[in-house]
């Protein structure tokens, strides 16, 4: 069965027709800190999308297991940037409207960068859990550790450019 | 020298003690900061669009002529990256159409470079020498990647700093591992997890303190490092500085004006053994 064409053309547009030149070698998936959690693992996400698979690309953990921590992308040696690729396909599962936690935070998070301008922390934390409860306990523990340090802020900065953020975010994602 | 400074949002909230000290330590060192005007979220790593991520960028970097430091890696990093996109002309075209002021090339420092630059080899201002204290330099991931001025996996500039300050950097195979902290809040395990990594090996080197150039590297390693002990049944108690606390010590600077009592683990121990030595 013939691949979406449409899926991987947009994945090439956001991350770099480059991606078309992978050896499937396996530097990525070595480089990975949490390669040990990922099923699939960064390569072989990388050969869905080469194969058009867009609901195997899309449908996973390993797009929220990525750090960002760019080893992958300071050591392909094509010239890849896989994180690239992963960031394109969280954009996609985004847009695509997909519910999952992760897919929640990054959106919370971006509410407020058009809100606000800023991030205030505690808000962010408040309104993810509020969503998804499981990660109170973690999140109790941190804030019961940086409250008495003063490292709460309870008022939210915005800065007055929120206008012209609002229109960076929607302009640009389009 | 006058430098714009870009403080982040974490220097309101769980990185006060980094911007608090960033101010000392340049203070101290005659380095003039400017704020930058109504400067707005860099997106961490949590914008997904690298278009959106750049033009957030843009607009904070548009904001200025000076060169601009920021202590925060993450912050470093994707200012650095979208000025990289922003040399393609159709990327600069895109952001442009919706920037208020127009970006038109930037100059991005970290402040663990402004302050290598700025002091000399034994320089006079070093009024407390960190003599024999072990610190571990911890990179992280974002100070060397996208690659720059430092080798992505090898870079040296932090022992450099460590070694000017008078202190011993150990060997600290994870320096340039990445600390978990991004996916902290939806994968709290496996965060967790690679933060302990990082923690053991840092005792195992023999650190007394690990220095940080990163707020969420700090998160990870110093306000999590009970919790970590306690899960794991196991002490590591070294206390976690951010590079500008560290320079701020051997400058002479109080433990106030570096935001020290706000660390998790105190590192009051080790700075008042540095002061003892001096009487020594």
């Amino acid at each position: 069965m013939a691949g979406d064409e449409r899926f991987k053309q947009e994945v090439l547009r956001l991350a770099g027709a480059e991606v078309l030149t992978c050896i499937q070698c396996g530097t990525c998936s070595a480089s990975c800190p949490t390669a040990f959690l990922m099923n699939p693992s960064i390569r072989r996400l990388i050969k869905f999308c080469l194969e058009g698979k867009k609901e195997e690309a899309l449908h996973n953990e390993t797009l929220w297991l990525c750090t960002s921590c760019l080893l992958c992308t300071v050591r392909c040696p094509r010239g890849i940037r896989p994180k690239a690729v992963v960031s394109a396909l969280k954009d996609m599962a985004e847009r695509e409207g997909l519910r999952s936690k992760d897919a929640a935070y990054e959106q919370f998070f971006l509410k407020q960068i058009k809100d606000y301008g800023r991030i205030a922390e505690l808000a962010l934390t408040a309104e993810f859990l509020l969503v998804f409860p499981q990660g109170a306990v973690q999140s109790m523990q941190m804030g019961l550790e940086l409250l008495p340090k003063g490292k709460i802020d309870l008022k939210i900065e915005k800065i007055k450019g929120r206008d012209e953020v609002k229109r960076i975010v929607e302009e640009l994602s389009k | 020298m006058k430098l714009a400074y870009y403080p982040g949002c974490v220097s309101k909230s769980t990185g006060k003690e980094m911007d608090a000290s960033t101010r000392a330590v340049c203070g101290a060192l005659g380095i003039e900061l400017e704020e930058l005007d109504d400067w707005n979220c860099c997106g961490a790593t949590h914008v997904s669009n690298e278009l959106v991520a750049a033009g957030l960028a843009a607009r904070n970097m548009a904001q200025t002529d000076l060169p601009i430091m920021t202590a925060c890696s993450i912050c470093y990093s994707n200012l650095r990256a979208a000025a990289q996109r922003l040399e393609e002309h159709e990327t600069l075209e895109k952001v442009n159409a919706v920037l208020d002021k127009k970006y038109s090339g930037a100059r991005i420092r970290h402040a663990l470079d402004v302050i290598l630059e700025a002091l000399a080899e034994n320089d006079e201002r070093i009024v407390v020498p960190l003599k024999e204290l072990k610190v571990a330099p911890y990179y992280g991931c974002l100070l060397t990647r996208p690659a720059g001025l430092y080798s992505p996996e090898f870079p040296i500039i932090l022992e450099k700093l460590i070694k000017r300050l008078q202190a011993e950097p150990v060997d600290f195979r994870l320096m340039t591992i990445c600390c978990g902290g991004p996916i902290f809040m939806p994968q709290e395990k496996a965060a967790e997890d690679i933060a302990f990594k990082i923690l053991s090996e840092a005792k195992r080197a023999g650190a007394e303190v690990i220095v940080t150039v990163c707020p969420l590297c700090h998160l990870m390693l110093d306000a999590k490092q009970q919790v970590l002990e306690q899960k794991h049944g196991v002490r590591i108690g070294i206390p976690v500085l951010y590079v500008t606390q560290l320079a701020g010590i051997a400058l002479g600077l109080g433990p106030e004006e570096l935001g020290l009592d706000m660390n998790s683990v105190s590192p009051m121990v080790v700075v008042e053994r540095m002061y003892a030595r001096l009487s020594e």
